[in-house]
């Protein structure tokens, strides 16, 4: 469902992130400029409702910005600002169109301090945290959900990057919260690491089409034998192979998107993020054996994409971890019906 | 764009309703099916069945009803087909007929094929079978050889089909064949109703499969006369006909729930005291499930529209295939249970049925190479 605002943010990417961006991001360059026309556009408020001050557009339209921010392989944290301020929305904090990032709270830990709050622990692999002006988790106490919102303001952050180049920062946190960074939330705090592996299946999604169009093209201009490569069938039948993968991996996340409520559901964004990772595999591999060598360099594009969603098939939960979860889940309910299971209670599909 | 769409199935697409009357009917009718036979599905060939569920309004579904059928969606259609293949239902009597010939007739046949075979189509008594494959056109099926040659009162038709799957006890045969030279290779090429119980100059041989079963045929042509109101459509247009008729052929649940029994059998065995990596690679058949479930229906939400999803259906017949085709493998990982032809023990004979059966999985209804050719051609490759 392509929408105004989806187009909008097209355009936009098509015309600010070039390779140029994205190399420079890769080598730890912090991309103002885009920053800057990302929150123009309004698009960080994207799944925020209008009376919290966002768009109010529908949640699969505003989701399809980050499939779109995917395909074009946005060297800034726009997936995490849209997920923190949803988060936030939901809680009733503030929101805001600056830089922030979410992560998963298991490393902290929610204490009282005297009438107000305090947070502490180790946090790892901050997706940007040192361009983050917030961190966005949600964590527990005495059984009840909340939502926090971290300045980062004074935190130090130790640096490091995943296999693409983005920032994936660790810090130490003691802070002591005030009135507006923290709030109850009615939701499970894996609420937090669901909506987690639905934007990067998003993402995924987005970038293997990137890279299917990359392929299809290169196959087309490439010349050996007297002719571009795609004449091959060998070449055609890896291609067409990709295509299949794209296709399912994109249907895999929208079925997680489709099955977004109130929140995402549990079973579904671990088929989605599942599904999106291994297609992630056969598609990457072929992609790079249509480049051949070109396609292994610094200078030619395709490893920007390549690259991110190696890494983003692991974030939010490993394929190990979300098909272990769906496993059980698919042994333990619906009395082990396997097919009462997959069709789900309406035939709609799994929803437990 | 490169992107091949998949549209989201249409909200409201569940049918809760239709699909317990599907599962209530089929518990009680198969009561008495064993997990071998349930293995067999869409090869069991049982003509009483098909009565039954076309009594039960469950064939034909999407036929006008001024023809018997009954107006429902191809989404209400995908729910009956996708609950009877899971459940290892006997479809075979009425699935190609359901499937393909039935839409094939409406769309292209005259007024009188249509009110003499689509009621009967949809009352489930009335069985057909495909004439594509020729001994030398198979996936190229452009070298058909087969012809029927116009002359006074119809057609003389001279050939041989092969691998026709239930000419044995089908009732017609959309024969495609070729009634004219054509500079063009797709020229030139014709489909007619063919009548198989009541023409003269048929034989249908038997050609048994590797696991010993018979449903594939050889049916040779000598000398027929079909009369001149068999042909379907027009004359020359047979090419562009099939090829619309594959998106109904490539895209349904039959192209990813082959091997269902199995993983049934598999999930049984597993599933009180599971290990790790039995809970995991059951996720991974659920999530592919799911999103195959996905695509599948959001090809039949664009049948629903009236559009030409070839390419859609190419991709799920292709991903379905690899799915049905890893059943085993997956099992043999999980479980050192062997496989026993007409074993006691219900897993062992429906892992040897299923060993047996998946080499075919990528090679009917459009080989695995055909229908990545298609799909390259799909993605623009030049």
């Amino acid at each position: 469902m392509e929408s105004m605002i989806a187009d909008m943010a097209g355009r936009m990417f098509s015309e600010q992130v070039t390779q140029q961006t994205r190399s420079r991001a890769a080598q730890g360059e912090w991309q103002a400029a885009l920053w800057q026309s990302i929150e123009e556009a309004g698009l960080p408020l994207a799944m925020v409702s209008e009376e919290a001050g966002g768009f109010g557009v529908a949640t699969d339209e505003a989701l399809s910005i980050v499939r779109i921010a995917g395909a074009h392989g946005v060297p800034v944290p726009l997936a995490e600002t849209i997920m923190a301020n949803w988060l936030a929305a939901q809680a009733g904090l503030p929101v805001s169109t600056e830089p922030q990032t979410v992560v998963d709270g298991t490393g902290l830990t929610l204490s009282k301090d005297g009438k107000g709050w305090m947070v502490s622990g180790t946090l790892n692999a901050v997706p940007w945290g040192r361009n983050a002006e917030r961190i966005v988790s949600m964590l527990t106490h005495a059984g009840v959900s909340f939502v926090v919102s971290l300045p980062t303001a004074e935190l130090t952050f130790k640096t490091a990057e995943n296999l693409a180049g983005e920032p994936r920062d660790s810090t130490e946190i003691n802070l002591v919260l005030g009135a507006d960074q923290l709030a109850e939330v009615a939701l499970p705090t894996d609420t937090l690491i669901h909506t987690g592996a639905l934007m990067r299946s998003l993402s995924i999604a987005g970038a293997l089409e990137t890279v299917l169009e990359m392929c299809v093209n290169y196959a087309n201009e490439r010349v050996q034998f007297g002719r571009p490569i795609g004449k091959f069938q060998a070449i055609q039948q890896y291609l067409a192979t990709m295509a299949g993968e794209v296709a399912a991996a994109r249907a895999a996340a929208e079925m997680g998107v489709d099955a977004f409520d109130v929140a995402p559901t549990p079973l579904l964004v671990a088929a989605a993020k599942l599904r999106t990772g291994e297609a992630s595999q056969t598609v990457a591999a072929l992609a790079h054996q249509v480049h051949g060598a070109i396609g292994f360099t610094q200078e030619y594009a395709l490893h920007h994409f390549t690259k991110r969603v190696w890494s983003w098939r692991d974030e939010f939960g490993t394929e190990r971890d979300w098909s272990r979860t769906l496993g059980r889940a698919a042994l333990n309910g619906s009395s082990g019906n396997f097919w009462d299971f997959v069709t789900g209670p309406s035939g709609k599909g799994v929803t437990a | 764009m490169t992107m091949i769409d998949f549209p989201a199935p249409s909200i409201g697409s569940d049918f809760a309703v239709l699909r317990q009357e599907v599962r209530d009917f089929l518990k009680q009718e198969m009561a008495e099916h064993t997990p071998l036979m349930r293995a067999r599905s869409w090869n069991g060939f049982d003509r009483e069945f098909s009565r039954k569920i076309g009594k039960k309004g469950w064939v034909g579904m999407t036929l006008p009803k001024a023809y018997g059928g009954h107006e429902r969606s191809p989404l209400e259609r995908y729910v009956v087909s996708e609950e009877m293949l899971a459940a290892g239902a006997p479809v075979a009597a009425h699935w190609i007929a359901d499937r393909q010939s039935g839409p094939l007739i409406l769309a292209k046949g005259t007024e009188a094929q249509k009110r003499d075979i689509l009621p009967r189509i949809a009352a489930g008594t009335c069985s057909f079978c495909i004439g594509m494959s020729e001994p030398d056109s198979g996936s190229d099926l452009a070298a058909t050889r087969t012809t029927a040659t116009p002359e006074d009162g119809g057609f003389r038709v001279n050939g041989t089909k092969l691998w026709t799957t239930y000419g044995h006890q089908a009732d017609y045969m959309i024969l495609f064949c070729r009634t004219g030279k054509s500079e063009d290779r797709h020229g030139g090429m014709s489909q007619f109703l063919v009548d198989l119980k009541n023409t003269k100059g048929i034989t249908i041989r038997p050609v048994i499969d590797m696991a010993g079963e018979h449903h594939f045929n050889e049916v040779i042509y000598d000398n027929v006369l079909l009369a001149g109101d068999a042909l379907i459509g027009t004359m020359g247009g047979g090419w562009d006909q099939v090829m619309s008729e594959l998106a109904f052929e490539r895209s349904g649940p039959e192209r990813f729930l082959s091997s269902f029994a199995l993983i049934e059998q598999l999930i049984a065995l597993v599933r009180l005291d599971p290990t790790e990596q039995q809970e995991i690679e059951v996720g991974r058949l659920a999530a592919h499930l799911m999103v195959l479930r996905r695509m599948s229906r959001s090809v039949a939400g664009l049948l629903d529209r009236g559009e030409n999803p070839l390419l859609q259906a190419t991709i799920v017949k292709d991903l379905g295939a690899i799915y049905e085709q890893d059943v085993p493998r997956l099992a043999r990982s999980l479980l050192s249970r062997p496989a026993e032809p007409g074993s006691a023990d219900s897993y062992s004979a429906v892992l040897a049925q299923t060993v047996l059966t998946v080499p075919s999985f990528s090679l009917r209804g459009g080989t695995r190479e055909i229908l990545r050719g298609i799909i390259a051609r799909g993605l623009g490759l030049r």
